[in-house]
């Protein structure tokens, strides 16, 4: 029996990747930045948006999509602090699908500026899908130990800015700060590193300021095709 | 672990490659797939899911062939190329922040069939 090769070299990933451009399109004619926040569960995720919602208050309005196996938990969380805010339940599904994200961007209120996505917690699967972010930001907290950036290299590779949370617990840990930050370095030596903690409100103010900028670098980008014709 | 979820993509692909041609069932007899070493993808992990996956489709019994460019990387600085060992991207001649130059590829290659 004779056998036919046909190439095709087609990206794994096809779909997903189809819907993160159509969403990336989508952000980019609103110039909204908008950034994919990745880490383990329990890292301090939601806490952090609940900060930068007290603090971003007047400021930037940011919508937050929230992706969780099950519950509506962290939307009501963050919807307290009067943040619009998209629950996704992703089921049995182990990060947020670029295709449920695109779906979710029409009940964004019209007058966001931003938006912060807080993926399904763990810190493999998320970081393979893009789902039309402009950045991943990185969560890892002090609890998880200094070694995780070493062995879940890949999140910390793509991320676009690394968030150290629950830094407060500092004193009553065995956590290596300068082996983490060295850990960081040697896999990402361009991203930002923040040092926070929600609870006691320390270094969130430079996160902040940096979705600030990041937001005004969005503002002022080149006008999307589409929009500079009149569509 | 996310295996499974890159490989329910991958069948998507597959399946939709092979509907395209209208492809009967049990006439597909290989799938190559190239995955770089930056997506640590662990092979039997993947060819366990693609079994599972490709079950009652018309790719069922179709077997998975991986190929792993390595991470290969040009330092930002010094110009400096070659091999690269994850976790560490940095420049082993002068330290400093690299650029990744191959090892992120993840595509279908190539589909093989049994002539009809």
């Amino acid at each position: 029996m004779s056998t036919a090769r046909i190439h095709i070299h087609r990206a794994v990933m096809d779909d997903s990747l189809r819907e993160a451009t159509a969403t990336r399109a989508w952000l980019a004619a609103r110039r909204w930045p908008m950034f994919n926040c990745i880490g383990s569960p329990g890292a301090g995720k939601t806490a952090l948006l609940e900060g930068l919602a007290t603090l971003l208050a007047g400021r930037l309005k940011f919508a937050v999509i929230e992706g969780d196996c099950a519950t509506a938990r962290d939307a009501e969380r963050v919807a307290a602090h009067g943040i619009h805010a998209i629950q996704i339940v992703t089921g049995d599904g182990c990060h947020l699908p670029a295709a449920a994200v695109n779906k979710a961007l029409a009940d964004l209120p019209a007058d966001s500026e931003c938006v912060l996505v807080e993926n399904v917690g763990n810190l493999v699967c998320p970081a393979a899908f893009d789902i039309g972010e402009t950045a991943k930001v990185a969560v890892l907290s002090v609890t998880e130990g200094e070694d995780k950036p070493l062995k879940y290299p890949a999140l910390f590779r793509k991320a676009g800015a690394i968030v150290l949370t629950k830094t407060d617990l500092l004193p009553h840990l065995r956590f290596n700060l300068e082996a983490c930050r060295h850990a960081i370095r040697q896999i990402n030596s361009a991203a930002p590193l923040f040092e926070v903690s929600a609870r006691a409100g320390t270094g969130l103010s430079a996160l902040a300021d940096w979705l600030l900028a990041q937001a005004a670098a969005a503002r002022q980008a080149c006008a999307p095709l589409g929009q500079a014709l009149g569509k | 672990m996310h295996e499974v979820s890159i490989c329910q993509s991958l069948v998507s692909v597959v399946l939709d490659e092979l509907a395209q041609r209208e492809v009967g069932a049990g006439r597909l007899k290989r799938v190559r797939v190239v995955a770089g070493q930056l997506h640590q993808l662990v092979p039997d992990a993947l060819v366990f899911a693609y079994e599972l996956l490709t079950r009652d489709t018309p790719a069922a019994g179709s077997q998975l062939e991986l190929r792993v460019p390595p991470l290969e990387a040009t330092c930002k600085r010094c110009g400096w190329q070659g091999a690269m060992e994850p976790p560490i991207f940095l420049c082993e001649k002068c330290g400093a922040g690299i650029e990744i130059k191959g090892g992120d590829e993840l595509f279908v290659e190539e589909l093989e069939l049994a002539e009809s």
